[in-house]
């Protein structure tokens, strides 16, 4: 479904992410991990296409998205949520649910009361109906970042890029959200790439993994196999622990 | 031919060198405050009509005009548009950038009310008359000394950057205010510094060109677009842009002169500097620091 | 073909197989006829002071240009600093073709519209490539810099002394009869496009534009077509002002750049804008007509009135409420309405 190939980011002088290659299929659901400052985010920019490939290709579902506007990625069936959430501060949840109702896919029948009962249906799902006709800005980060969820939920995508979801929640909170993203994904049928710096969560979640480094792809394959080798402990936590093992 | 291509080089650079003056506070205050000053062009018409007003009401004799016009310049600058403006509206950008340039509306429609074109205001600034002949081009020796002086105040202020500790934290805030606060320096004062520093060059500018360029209560507006349209392509509020973009709009105003007709000047630089923005978004120094 | 069925609380237009509902509900639509119905018994009160119909007759006409610069400011999520340049622009081609060509009124304003668009067209690509601010200056020269191009070509445009004795759109046999129309004209203009800015404003492009103004790149993730957008977002409002500027070429009778393109004008409409209320398009219509009653007072004052002017807006805007506005005087915002954040500095 989606496949990177050898792809490069620079900025200045400094690789973000050097010839990097994975690729996924429907229904999978990928983690995407690495110390901070491996390349992940920049890695999922390259995907949206917020930054445009220095080399190498990115395809999905056999279109080559590699140089496309954002827009159009969108309308392909991508969709990501923010490691900071950026939610619409001045509109309420809904209205900004309701965008992504709109413009994610083509509409041309659309009224904005429809798309408001569209909206209301994705805010139902991951249980912040009540929460409709808050401002962005009143709501706490859990609020906000299954916010972030429904918004990209609204555009229908095919595929789902969540960037550290987990971070700043405390474990109820956190398990109720990997509770709203299995249920989406269930719900929906759509492939995840997910990127996470809570091991637990990730492990447990994903089947295969992609482990990147100074924006070099240093491991892939089953959490099992990542977990046992030496090279990511030595990654992780130096190479102390990794002679240790 | 030769004597066309003469007068293009030396006027571009003379036109440049002024325009250095003009434009120097203005990137000041972008760089350092971040705030686009649009009543900048009140300095102009405040330097001039001030000191007409202590010579010819009070009947001061020149030195302590300048001097009582300089006082009036810093404490207009700081009480009514730093403390007046700037602070208060910090927030709300749309409504900071319409109170300034009301400001000046006002002070420009004030100074035509007192002093309309008509009652011949004049600047007895002149500091050597006569002409000098260089090559086949003849230039007074007064647009000679406000380049000079341009020059010279320029290099003074990029030396006093570079070179002093309160250029230091100025530069420091204007690249990174956050990190400037942690480090201890006092935003507030520094921002009262800046806020003076920018009305030197203007004001040296205006008694320079008084002489040749004549006194008018509307000359703050052209004066300003000069310095927006420097500011523009330069790179806004970075020193380096401004001394780059002054000769550049110095010698595309020379060359529409001498080789077209001098009235297209302004749409000449206008539109040159819009061909520029498009092929480098931020200007030609986009950075955004002073220096 | 169009069936009209009329229920107890509703109407309901068919045609073919999609439906229209129009449900009848007073409360929404009584206030606004109140309104529309004092502005238009306006005339009567004031019929005896003809230069007050003047006043309110100009007071439209601001408020006409007011108008699709908010919806400009937050559809392109840039302060346009120079709403008066496609009014110029417009006004001099109308003026221009009707002297030297003799079109009527209807042929120059379909001019006018054409030109204004091209010319908006032109300058669109800056919406999305030049930064906030670089937009928000280049914008403020160059309205400035049409000004110097009347003065150069002076011989067509006639710089300072402007362009006169260009054909009316009505004229009946008595003078009045003429500033009359022309006040329902005008007033007719300024509510058509309230009507119309409303509508976009409040339908799923007002959410979609909404989304571009907080948040650009965002807004592109989720799929919103921001280039087109902020196209149409340009060239529609210049249009609008193109088409004021066609109006007062054919009421006024006489156009010069001097009146219209400087700074003076510009600030008249920004605090429009700002003192209006910029959370509604209606606060346009106070704030017009408070500036209009203004600056007719002041012009008692002699000459001294072009330095009282700007004081007085600096009053107005340090000392009333910014955010609602005169409008909030009259409505308060709910808390879930969208208030725009003007932010003039934007990457």
């Amino acid at each position: 479904m989606l496949r990177v190939a050898n792809v490069s980011k620079r900025f200045g002088g400094l690789y973000a992410v050097s010839d990097v290659s994975f690729s996924l299929n429907e229904g999978e659901v990928i983690g995407l991990i690495g110390p901070n400052g491996a390349g992940k985010t920049t890695m999922l920019n390259l995907i949206c296409g917020v930054y445009q490939a220095d080399a190498g290709a990115i395809e999905f579902l056999g279109q080559n998205i590699t140089a496309m506007p954002s827009n159009r990625i969108c309308r392909l069936g991508v969709s990501r949520t923010y490691q900071i959430p950026q939610p619409f501060q001045a509109m309420t949840a809904l209205s900004g649910v309701a965008v992504g109702v709109i413009n994610g896919k083509k509409r041309p029948h659309m009224s904005l009361s429809d798309a408001a009962l569209e909206a209301s249906y994705y805010l139902e799902f991951v249980g912040l109906f009540a929460k409709r006709d808050t401002l962005a800005r009143h709501l706490t980060l859990y609020e906000l970042r299954m916010l972030e969820l429904a918004r990209a939920l609204a555009t229908t995508p095919k595929l789902l890029l969540i960037d550290e979801v987990m971070a700043g929640l405390n474990p109820a909170e956190s398990s109720q959200a990997l509770e709203m993203i299995w249920s989406a994904q269930e719900q929906f049928g759509i492939t995840i790439l997910w990127i996470e710096h809570v091991m637990k969560i990730i492990m447990s979640a994903a089947q295969r993994i992609v482990v990147l480094q100074y924006g070099k792809k240093i491991a892939e394959g089953t959490p099992q196999e990542i977990a046992a080798n030496p090279i990511i402990i030595e990654a992780y936590l130096g190479g102390r622990y990794a002679k240790a093992e | 031919m030769i004597e066309t291509i003469q007068s293009i080089l030396i006027y571009a650079f003379i036109w440049g060198s002024i325009y250095l003056l003009i434009s120097l506070g203005f990137s000041l205050i972008c760089g350092v405050l971040r705030i686009f000053h649009l009543g900048y062009g009140a300095t102009f018409v405040l330097a001039a009509y001030a000191t007409w007003t202590f010579m010819e009401d009070v009947g001061l004799s020149l030195i302590p005009s300048l001097l009582l016009m300089f006082l009036v310049q810093i404490g207009f600058s700081l009480l009514v548009f730093y403390r007046g403006v700037f602070q208060r509206y910090l927030e709300q950008e749309e409504v900071l950038l319409v109170l300034s340039l009301l400001i000046f509306v006002a002070i420009t429609h004030l100074a035509n009310f007192l002093y309309p074109v008509t009652a011949g205001v004049s600047l007895p600034t002149t500091l050597v008359d006569g002409t000098l002949v260089i090559g086949k081009v003849r230039i007074a020796y007064q647009m000679l000394f406000a380049a000079v002086g341009g020059i010279l105040v320029t290099l003074i202020y990029v030396l006093g950057f570079l070179k002093t500790r309160t250029g230091l934290i100025i530069r420091a805030m204007s690249q990174n205010l956050p990190a400037a606060l942690l480090m201890g320096a006092s935003v507030n004062r520094m921002y009262y510094v800046a806020m003076i520093l920018s009305v030197i060059p203007p004001t040296i500018c205006m008694l320079l060109i008084a002489p040749f360029w004549g006194v008018d209560p509307f000359m703050g507006s052209p004066l300003l677009m000069t310095a927006m349209l420097i500011a523009i392509l330069g790179g806004l509020g970075n020193l380096k842009g401004s001394i780059v973009a002054s000769y550049l709009i110095g010698f595309i105003h020379a060359s529409v002169s001498f080789l077209y007709v001098s009235r297209f000047m302004g749409l000449a630089a206008l539109i040159i500097t819009l061909a520029v923005m498009i092929y480098r978004r931020g200007g030609l120094f986009a950075g955004e620091t002073l220096w | 073909m169009v069936n009209l069925e009329f229920r107890r609380d509703r109407v309901l237009f068919r045609w073919g197989d999609q439906k229209y509902e129009w449900v009848i509900e007073p409360r929404y639509w009584r206030n606004p006829a109140i309104g529309v119905a004092l502005l238009a018994i306006l005339p009567i009160f004031v019929a005896p002071y003809p230069h007050i119909l003047t006043m309110i007759t100009t007071a439209n006409l601001y408020a006409a240009i007011a108008i699709p610069l908010s919806l400009q400011i937050i559809g392109t999520a840039r302060l346009n600093f120079g709403p008066q340049l496609y009014l110029g622009i417009g006004g001099y081609t109308a003026a221009l073709l009707n002297l030297h060509f003799g079109l009527s009124p209807v042929f120059t304003l379909l001019a006018a519209i054409l030109v204004c668009g091209g010319i908006a067209l032109l300058l669109s690509p800056t919406t999305w490539i030049a930064k906030g601010l670089y937009f928000s200056l280049i914008t403020l020269i160059l309205p400035l810099t049409f000004l110097d191009v009347t003065f150069i070509y002076g011989d067509i445009f006639r710089g300072e002394v402007g362009l006169v004795g260009m054909s009316p759109l009505l004229s009946f046999k008595k003078v009045t009869w003429n500033y009359l129309a022309y006040f329902y004209l005008s007033l007719l203009l300024m509510l058509v496009y309230l009507w119309v800015c409303d509508k976009i404003v409040r339908s799923r492009f007002g959410v979609s534009m909404a989304a571009i103004n907080e948040n650009e790149d965002v807004a592109r993730m989720m799929g919103v077509q921001v280039d087109r957008y902020k196209v149409f977002y340009y060239v529609f409002p210049s249009i609008l002002s193109g088409i004021v500027g066609w109006f007062i070429v054919h009421t006024f009778r006489t156009f010069a750049g001097v009146t219209y393109l400087p700074l003076e004008f510009m600030t008249k409409i920004l605090i429009i804008v700002i003192v209006g209320g910029r959370a509604f398009l209606y606060g346009a219509i106070p704030g017009a007509y408070l500036i209009s009653i203004v600056e007719d007072s002041l012009r008692a004052f002699g000459p001294i009135n072009y330095v009282l002017f700007p004081l007085v807006l600096i009053a107005l805007i340090v000392f009333l409420p910014r955010g609602e506005g005169l409008w909030g005087l009259y409505h308060k915002r709910h808390h879930r309405d969208y208030y725009p954040a003007l932010h003039v500095r934007r990457d």
